[in-house]
């Protein structure tokens, strides 16, 4: 139907207009990206001499220089070990506590969803002191383990926050008929519950993947040896008291930054699918 | 309804991926911080009866943290001399970046796999690591006789006076100028005010900017006003006389000093606090500015960005009214090492910062770090910072508001950095920024009498 | 249990949703689903939060503990000289920071997700553009926009310049004016992908048959939109305007990287974020009492006005559904 009343439409006047608008801002957002992009193919003297200028040749020198003086190959492996075993854990528990949460009303689970809640308003730096002194007693820091821990800790509160409102809408008649067939509560929340969530999984999960990815702050503090640090940390390297040799930093940062865009292209489809189930209708 | 067991399958798979994965990553991470860090090297010890009883001969790695990564490679340069002299000892070099090592270095020093030897701040910086007992106390430990009282000051606990670390370098301030702007524009280094300001309106006469200098990253702003001012209101008389009460921030001369920096506006950049300081460099690398107020610690970004820049320093001369008649130039020691209290191998720690005491240290120092050696009479290779050198020993002032006014919060350079950046908007006057400095200190500073 | 799960109309009722209101499974069932969440979040978050709370009423020297002094870092909060003028200063930043966000937000991200509801080619791509800066970290949209708006090298005023509009060339970021107004335009530029995306889920969510009732009714373009589209949009405003709300009040990276740690120029982009950085690690040597203070008041105010907002929003969306 909705097909139909699209077909009947021609290319007027006012699609001219909203694609020059949707192309006017496109440019907007990618034109100061390629300034940054452009900086990696120049030298950081360069830079200095002439800050907004283009590069004079197509070079990839600050790639290879940023891959090899921060040991990225390390670091990138070990982003990833943290950042998806973080996600990962952070959204097996939360999709087991939401799905209770939010299928179920019984004696406290309005104060625990609140509870949760709170970890969301969290000032990001507030417990840092003593989160390390925890982790330093319980023999965490210096250990990727202590930090895919925290990481999935603050997953939590978001990824049930989402979830929940998702498992909240599933029809009950699914859960009858299975509960009618003799599955128990586990059966009907991973053969039945979990798959018709699949969307929002991919939601929670991409959205907690990126600032994960990006932060650099928890494992500066709670990682000592530097053959467990990860790319975001790797980056500060580049960063000088008072001289920071820029290029290098944006070859380091375009290359770090790469596996988010190409992540939330392959996702987006799915975040779009999910949101839409969770809070459209 | 579609319900697929595979995707299940799927789910379950992914959980195992998990479980695994933290299990295979709890057995390689953890154990080394559960278990003794010393029974990693005993392995790796072939007699283990005798090195049980002889601990110190056992190969050692120190574990040096500093806040300069582009310090990185000539650290590791320095470094080299002391393990080939000292077999047996691995110096590890790792650089944090600088706006978040207070906080690293605060936890790191809390508990284990800390640095064996930190770099630590200066004067009112090192105090909350002094307060906290983390670091080990170093009078009568190693030598430190080639430092004069000044430099032993900033490293020294407040409540007891103790020396906690060894300090490494000084830092200068005062006036960098293009020479070849200079003699393009037939120009000389100015000796007087009159002829200080004359050079300035021949620089603006001619479309240069005259004096570069930020107000957007206002922490320079002190310095500008210590460069240009520290003669107006005293310099280290002065000084003496807010430490024992006989004068406060309101006093005349004072507010004259930061009045200068209002004056010399009009040959800063244009939309002053606008300008960052890293646009403040580009203005004087790109040679678009003649004169930048900067510190001894800069040297080594114009030989790394500005190899072919021909560079000369000057010191600001006296200002009208100047209560010294000679010029000044701020300086403060910067940077030191100590040992952590819970450093698990004391003994070669305090060895390797006893090291850091001698001349030996000071020159290299001095010449792969390209900066001012805390040692007096060390020689800079650099012809610049020899000069900032020299300049700093003829004319010696103290940067008041960090030497002596970072021992309490508000830090006195804060509350002048924001007073003179708001005094650049026109948003407050001398007055008012000086009046603004007082109020702040006044409340955790009490003069000695 | 009085109620019995209504058949869904239109829409779901909260109180009434589909799945929700049969009796919860036997208790240790429940457990078992809430205990791996409960714990991990509560050693992990909750327990080091609950112990920031303690230390707030205590006297720190560096790090180690000395005494109780009960409200005492509250109370210098908030008459230390020039803390007690920068907090206020700061908090109000917060809100002019929160309000223009939301502004942004909720006109162009919807603004954007109507127009791409109503293309037929290249939806996606446009998505996905919008998006990519909210992928990238603060420390490059900082340099970039920096670098865009420099008073002396930007291209935005050489540009400016360039086609005769002098006029307009200005330091944005130099002028107390208008350094908090760019910033936010700045932070709307890097977060519009979520809006974005939120609004396009919601738009896709409202069903054919709602419009081409609305269609066949003869309401114009417009109508369609006040009284059947943004009417259901209600509880993704909310949403956006919870979470924004949240992150405004937590903002640090974005106006660190624009305004520096003292939200120069002259404090006219300082936000609390900053404030609570500055006294942990730019402090005196009791800055860890002080700072824990300022973070325990500052967790209180956002888990506060976040709770009633979101019963504000919850009680709005079943008025107007």
């Amino acid at each position: 139907m909705r097909n139909q009343a699209v077909k009947k439409r021609k290319f007027s006047f006012a699609d001219f207009g909203i694609y020059a608008l949707l192309w006017g801002y496109a440019a907007v957002v990618l034109l100061p990206l390629l300034l940054v992009l452009g900086n990696t193919m120049r030298t950081t003297r360069q830079i200095f001499q002439e800050p907004a200028g283009l590069p004079t040749s197509i070079n990839f020198d600050s790639y290879v220089r940023a891959w090899q003086e921060a040991s990225f190959n390390i670091y990138f492996f070990n982003s990833l070990l943290i950042t998806v075993l973080s996600v990962l854990l952070a959204t097996a528990v939360s999709a087991l506590a939401a799905y209770i949460l939010g299928r179920y009303i019984f004696f406290g689970s309005k104060f625990l969803l609140s509870f949760f809640m709170a970890g969301l308003m969290m000032p990001f730096r507030l417990a840092i002191v003593p989160l390390f002194m925890m982790l330093n007693n319980i023999g965490l820091v210096d250990s990727r383990m202590g930090v895919i821990l925290v990481y999935a800790a603050t997953g939590v509160p978001f990824s049930i926050f989402i979830l929940s409102a998702f498992f909240r809408q599933l029809p009950q008649e699914l859960a009858e008929a299975a509960r009618i067939d003799g599955a128990g509560e586990f059966r009907i929340f991973g053969q039945i519950m979990l798959p018709l969530v699949r969307p929002a999984l991919a939601t929670v999960a991409v959205f907690q993947f990126v600032p994960l990815w990006n932060d650099f702050f928890y494992p500066l503090i709670l990682l000592r040896s530097t053959e467990k640090w990860t790319l975001a940390v790797g980056m500060t390297r580049f960063f000088g008291e008072f001289q920071t040799d820029w290029s290098t930093l944006f070859a380091g940062l375009v290359i770090t930054t790469l596996p988010l865009i190409i992540l939330f292209l392959l996702a987006t489809k799915q975040i779009i699918t999910g949101l839409t189930a969770g809070i459209g209708k | 309804m579609r319900i697929k067991h595979n995707s299940t399958l799927l789910k379950l798979a992914l959980m195992l991926v998990l479980l695994a994965g933290l299990a295979a990553c709890s057995g390689q991470v953890v154990q080394p911080t559960e278990g003794e860090p010393a029974a990693s090297q005993e392995e790796a010890t072939p007699a283990q009866e005798g090195a049980a009883v002889e601990a110190p001969a056992e190969d050692v790695t120190l574990t040096v943290w500093s806040w300069r990564p582009e310090d990185e490679d000539a650290y590791n340069e320095i470094f080299d001399v002391y393990e080939a002299a000292n077999p047996g000892v691995t110096i590890e070099f790792v650089a944090y970046v600088n706006t978040d090592y207070n906080n690293i270095l605060a936890t790191g020093l809390t508990g284990k796999g800390g640095p064996d030897v930190p770099q630590v701040r200066s004067y009112g910086g090192i105090q909350p690591l002094v307060e906290a007992g983390q670091l080990l106390p170093l009078d009568g430990e190693i030598d430190l006789a080639n430092f004069p009282a000044a430099a032993l000051k900033s490293t020294s606990g407040l409540s007891d006076g103790k020396v906690y670390a060894v300090p490494t370098g000084v830092q200068a301030f005062t006036a960098y100028y293009n020479a070849d702007i200079f003699d393009e524009l037939g120009l000389e280094e100015p000796q007087t005010w009159d002829e200080f300001i004359a050079v300035l309106d021949v620089l603006k006469a001619a479309d240069y900017i005259p004096i570069s200098t930020p107000a957007k990253d206002v922490w320079m702003l002190p310095l500008v006003q210590e460069a240009v001012g520290a003669t107006r209101y005293g310099g280290p008389a002065f000084e003496a006389d807010i430490l024992s009460g006989a004068k406060d921030f309101n006093d005349p001369d004072y507010v004259a000093s930061i009045q200068l920096v209002k004056d010399l506006q009009p040959y800063f950049p244009d939309d002053v606090n606008g300008v960052s300081y890293v646009d403040s460099k580009t203005l004087f690398l790109s040679g678009m500015a003649g004169i930048y107020l900067g510190g001894s610690f800069e040297v080594g970004f114009w030989r790394n960005e500005g190899p072919d820049m021909n560079l000369g320093a000057f010191p600001v001369p006296p200002a009208p009214d100047a209560l010294v008649d000679t010029p000044l130039v701020p300086g403060w020691y910067d940077g030191s090492f100590g040992v952590n209290a819970l450093s698990e191998h004391p003994e070669e720690a305090k060895e390797f910062v006893a090291w850091m005491a001698t001349p030996e240290y000071g020159q290299l120092f001095t010449e792969k770090i390209k900066m001012m050696s805390a040692i007096p009479g060390m020689k800079p290779t650099d012809p610049l910072l020899q000069e900032f050198s020299d300049l700093f020993a003829e004319y010696p002032a103290a940067y008041m508001h960090l030497v002596d006014f970072r021992y309490g919060d508000p830090w006195g350079s804060n509350l002048m950095a924001d007073g003179i950046a708001a005094m650049l908007l026109g948003n407050m006057t001398a007055e008012e920024v000086a009046a603004s400095v007082q109020t702040g200190i006044s409340q955790w500073f009490t003069p000695a009498q | 249990m009085g109620e019995t799960a209504k058949i869904p109309v239109e829409k779901s009722h909260r109180k009434t949703a589909r799945g929700v209101g049969r009796s919860a499974p036997p208790w240790p069932t429940v457990a078992a689903f809430l205990l791996p969440a409960f714990m991990l979040y509560t050693i992990f978050m909750i327990w080091p939060l609950i112990q920031a709370v303690y230390f707030s009423m205590y006297e720190f020297k560096g790090l180690s503990r000395e005494g109780f002094i009960g409200l005492g870092n509250f109370k210098e909060l908030f008459t230390r000289y020039p803390l007690n003028e920068q907090l206020p200063r700061a908090f109000m930043h917060n809100i002019a920071f929160f309000i223009g966000t939301m502004l942004i937000q909720n006109t162009f991200g919807l603004l954007f997700a109507l127009l791409l509801h109503g293309i037929r080619k290249g939806k996606r791509f446009f998505q996905s553009v919008y998006t990519t800066p909210y992928l990238i970290s603060a420390l490059i949209v900082g340099y970039l926009w920096n670098l865009m708006l420099n008073p002396l090298f930007g291209p935005i005023n050489n540009i400016l310049k360039a086609i005769g509009l002098e006029a307009l060339a200005h330091p944005w970021l130099g002028d107390p004016a208008t350094a908090l107004p760019t910033i936010i335009l700045v932070n709307g530029w890097q977060m519009l992908g979520f809006p974005l995306l939120l609004f396009s889920a919601g738009l896709a969510g409202i069903s054919d048959e709602v419009r081409e009732a609305a269609r066949i009714d003869g309401a114009s373009r417009w109508q369609l939109f006040t009284r059947i589209e943004l009417p259901l949009l209600t509880p993704v405003i909310g949403v956006i305007t919870v979470l924004t709300f949240i992150r405004d009040f937590n903002a640090f990276g974005i106006v660190w990287a624009l305004g520096g740690v003292g939200g120069e120029p002259a404090g006219s982009t300082d936000v609390l974020g900053l404030v609570f950085y500055r006294t942990a690690f730019q402090g005196g040597i009791d800055a860890f009492g002080l700072a824990s203070a300022l973070a325990v008041l500052m967790f209180i105010f956002i888990f506060g006005i976040s709770t009633l907002a979101l019963g504000i929003f919850r009680r709005l969306e079943d008025r107007l559904t």
